[in-house]
């Protein structure tokens, strides 16, 4: 008596299509379960007997093996409790073969034979070569989005088993109606005065340049920082896609009952660890805040507390936009496309910046700095001195540009860029730059000042000359680059304060 | 550089060495040493003893000078290394444990060693008392028992003044202090400053773009122990065509206690001593307390009331010493006739930038910083407008950037001091 059975497993934010086959043989009753399963997935046995003894359903008083193929793939979870009861009834004869066909089972089991929703029900339903999938009803709203197979679901084992004979019909539970964007949103017109550091937040969504804010405490690091993802133009539907799936396998907290197309914000505490940040885990590999952060912004407050190691982790992400994750268990890759905001205080006083303010020692102000590895630094294209609002700008200042206008002006921005066959100018080879950013007489005149200072090295010239496109774009100007736009882009690379160290020496040298 | 130290003593005897007013030589020594081929330590010069002696771990001037008061350097030495704890703590009048500390330095470390560095840094060692001595320090009532000294001892000869202040200046001390200090140093002053960043690097500076007096350089650790490493060219070029001077011999760290005891020797060579920006209660009001007890001039230079890196030389002026407005003041103070500076050259790449909104901008200046955002709510101009006037200003020399601030710029520091 053998029968077989699709289903699916989660491997990183991939589904992985599964076949369960199941022998039950004369011989002393017993019960296997074979090819890689973990623990968690090992304990199937003890779910599927008590739902189909609450079921109401039989047992198999025989010898069972149930085999997990493609043997050499390890299984995780209890994704395939479903499809090892269906198996199971099926190999008693308790379903019949048609019944099954084509059918693929996602989900886990309770004691009393109710089914249950399985992180990364989208990716799995993709996964699976099948014309229908059976999942939950929890899991009903989004085993619907992926389109193709066509989404059936069931509330109880018992229930399930009716349909596929035929004694019951499929139920549609009602979908709640699509909510609205994420509640309302933080504005940028709540901002008053900081005129750069809007700017800098406009270049940033438009170019996707990651941004270093530096200031002290209370200067607004956090307040600019929430309102960029509202900058950014919605998630197109593949990027959606792939952003649900990463919720969906990560359960970062955010319903997956419809595509996220809102671009995500994450703010991990300073405390994160590597596992938690960049995705892993001991056993099985889940995406981490990075990949959660894909498409949308990732926001490191305190940048300085945050481990130098965890740190540096992020900079093969940031250049590939994808994190390869390798443990003992598996490699996994999970797709990493985001800004990176990052904000910190320029001292540990927090006063530097100001003329004569600061009262850290100079060993102090260097030994904060060099919490950020210079290549780390070297990734964010601008680097914005955020200071204190004056009591004017807070009490008497007019609101500022609200959201919508700028964001109007971004997509526009991210269109242009999209002509030149990149999502943002800040992916920009340095080869395409040299053809699409060309320097006006008087620009490429700074620019040459700057290098010949010492102020700006050649990688630095060449990001300088992708901020300097994106301020292009936003002004619906086409290239080249005048003077204004290099003097911006190298205003805002300024090296933070800190790195300026006293210029006293400079009248020498 | 060749190994006779002090050219200018070159009879003094060393076997006199137990009056203070003997010069340690070289010289004597060096030609005593080479006929016999033996380094045997009784025939080293004295000053390979006073630099072994200086070198000791806690030897400040007092204690120095009192083993000196009794024996001479090389005699001293020989109580140390012959292990006369008792003799040695009560001729210092320290402790048993700093005496056996010196007992214990004293028997591993190598004059003959110490000496051969001395002579082939050109650095000179000079006792109180000896000709190549500072005569401003002859009578002071904390002198330094030895100095050592790298350069030209002759500089000290012309007048002086001191210029100190705070590490953490702003441009507008930083300037007040190259203009003053080359300012003094065209009209033949010679400017002591102390090395360290800041202030002091600026005063030294202006004092180089002057190419009259050279300047004279104070340092708290030996003179091959360049600190703070920022001034490293700084200081290089300060030994080349000034005057470096320490207590310390070479080798020595630069440690916490050295700092303040530098600042009295700073204090007690400059004819005055001006202030140009220090915090409430910054190391800078610790050389005027210096000054001031050896009855220098002394005079500050006023700052912003609101600028932390002022409150110190402001309250200066208010409890009553001088006041320098200008140049001008200064050369008075100093007693200085006023000659024709050469008139200054503006820099050959600057461009006539003034034309529209850069004369705006500069308009918008007061004379105190002001950031991007001030510029850009003052004037009403566009960011990467007002980024690209302010880059080109800086180009022509008008204004000056410290890490966000933006200054009006009234001298040309960095190009008087590339033309010198």
């Amino acid at each position: 008596m053998h029968a077989e059975v699709s289903s699916a497993v989660l491997h990183g934010v991939s589904g992985q299509a599964v076949r369960v086959e199941v022998h039950v043989s004369k011989g002393i009753p017993g019960f296997t379960i074979v090819g890689l399963p973990d623990a968690s997935c090992r304990e199937s046995r003890d779910r599927v007997r008590a739902a189909l003894h609450s079921s109401k359903l039989p047992w198999p008083d025989n010898r069972v093996t149930v085999n997990l193929a493609p043997g050499g793939l390890r299984k995780e979870g209890a994704g395939l409790d479903l499809a090892i009861a269906v198996a199971l009834l099926l190999a008693q004869g308790h379903l019949a073969k048609p019944a099954v066909e084509g059918s693929a089972f996602l989900g886990e089991l309770g004691l009393d034979g109710s089914l249950r929703r399985v992180p990364g029900t989208l990716s799995m339903v993709e996964a699976v070569k099948c014309d229908r999938v059976v999942v939950a009803t929890d899991a009903y709203a989004e085993a619907r989005l992926s389109g193709e197979p066509e989404a059936l679901c069931a509330p109880t084992l018992g229930q399930l088993v009716s349909c596929l004979r035929g004694e019951a019909d499929w139920t549609t539970p009602a979908l709640s109606p699509p909510r609205s964007p994420s509640g309302p949103m933080e504005d940028l017109r709540e901002v008053r005065g900081q005129p750069l550091g809007r700017r800098a937040l406009e270049i940033a969504a438009a170019g996707g340049h990651h941004l270093l804010m530096v200031g002290p405490p209370g200067a607004g690091k956090t307040m600019l920082a929430r309102r960029l993802p509202g900058l950014l133009p919605p998630l197109d539907r593949d990027a959606a896609r792939v952003v649900t799936r990463i919720y969906s396998a990560g359960d970062f907290g955010v319903p997956t009952s419809e595509l996220i197309i809102a671009p995500p914000f994450r703010a991990p505490h300073h405390g994160a660890t590597m596992a938690a940040l960049v995705g892993g885990g001991s056993r099985a590999l889940r995406p981490g805040e990075i990949s959660a952060a894909h498409g949308g912004v990732l926001f490191l407050d305190e940048l300085g507390e945050f481990s130098p190691v965890v740190l540096d982790a992020l900079r093969q992400p940031l250049e590939e936009g994808v994190i390869r994750v390798s443990r003992a268990v598996g490699s996994v890759s999970f797709p990493a496309e985001f800004v990176l905001v990052g904000s910190m205080n320029p001292c540990p006083c927090g006063n530097a910046g100001g003329p004569g303010q600061c009262r850290c020692s100079d060993a102090a102000r260097v030994r904060y700095a060099r919490r950020l590895s210079g290549p780390l630094l070297d990734r964010f294209d601008m680097r914005l001195f955020v200071q204190r609002p004056t009591a004017e700008e807070l009490f008497r200042g007019r609101p500022g540009e609200p959201t919508a206008a700028v964001r109007e002006r971004v997509t526009e921005a991210r269109r242009r860029a999209a002509h030149r066959g990149v999502r943002c100018n800040s992916l920009l080879g340095s080869s395409a730059l040299e053809a699409e950013a060309p320097l006006a007489p008087e620009a490429a005149r700074l620019a040459e000042r700057a290098v010949a200072s010492g102020q700006l090295s050649a990688r630095g010239l060449q990001r300088v000359r992708s901020v300097g496109l994106t301020v292009c774009d936003l002004d619906g100007r086409p290239p080249p680059l005048r003077g204004p736009d290099v003097a911006l882009a190298l205003q805002l690379r300024n090296n933070p304060v800190w790195l300026d160290r006293s210029y006293a020496g400079s009248h020498v040298a | 550089m060749p190994a006779v130290m002090s050219p200018e003593a070159p009879s003094a005897a060393a076997t006199s060495a137990a009056t203070p007013d003997a010069e340690a030589s070289a010289a004597p020594a060096a030609r005593r040493r080479a006929p016999g081929g033996s380094a045997a330590t009784a025939e080293l010069g004295n000053e390979a003893y006073l630099a072994a002696l200086a070198g000791l771990a806690g030897m400040g001037p007092a204690r120095l000078e009192r083993l000196l008061g009794r024996w001479g350097p090389a005699e001293a030495w020989g109580v140390l290394v012959a292990g006369r704890l008792a003799d040695a703590a009560t001729t210092a009048r320290v402790g048993e444990r700093v005496a056996r500390r010196w007992i214990r330095d004293a028997a591993v470390a190598d004059p003959t060693e110490m000496h051969r560095r001395h002579s082939e840094s050109g650095v000179t060692v000079a006792r109180r008392g000896s000709p190549g001595y500072p005569k401003r320090l002859q009578g002071d009532p904390e002198p330094p028992a030895v100095l050592f000294r790298q350069g030209e001892p002759d500089i000290l000869e012309r007048p002086t003044v001191t210029i100190v202040g705070t590490r953490r200046c702003t441009r507008y001390g930083a300037d007040v202090a190259f203009e003053l200090a080359r300012t003094a140093a065209a009209h033949g002053v010679a400017v002591i400053s102390g090395l360290a960043i800041g202030i002091d690097a600026a005063a030294h500076a202006g004092a180089l773009a002057a190419d009259e007096a050279p300047p004279v350089g104070v340092v708290g650790s030996g003179l091959d122990r360049i600190y703070p490493r920022e001034n490293a060219v700084l200081w290089k070029i300060v030994a080349q065509r000034g005057l470096l001077l320490s207590e310390a011999p070479l080798g020595t760290p630069p440690e916490r206690w050295r700092f303040p005891a530098r600042n009295r020797i700073m204090a007690a060579l400059g004819d005055a001593c001006i202030v140009v920006e220090s915090h409430a209660d910054g190391g800078a009001l610790g050389t005027v307390t210096e000054a001031a007890r050896r009855g220098r001039t002394v005079a500050a230079v006023p700052g912003p009331i609101r600028s932390p890196a002022s409150a110190g030389s402001n309250r200066l002026i208010a409890e009553g010493c001088g006041v320098v407005c200008d140049v001008e003041d200064l050369l008075v103070l100093l007693d200085v006739e006023r000659a024709r500076l050469p008139l200054r050259v503006p820099p050959a790449d600057a461009q006539p930038t003034s034309e529209g909104t850069a004369e705006t901008i500069l308009d918008a200046f007061d004379w105190m910083p002001a950031t991007l955002e001030m510029l850009a709510a003052r004037t009403g101009t566009d960011l990467g407008e007002l980024s690209w006037h302010l880059e080109n200003l800086i180009a022509a020399g008008l204004l000056a950037r410290q890490g966000l601030w933006y200054e009006r710029r009234a001298e040309q520091p960095s190009a008087a001091a590339r033309r010198a």
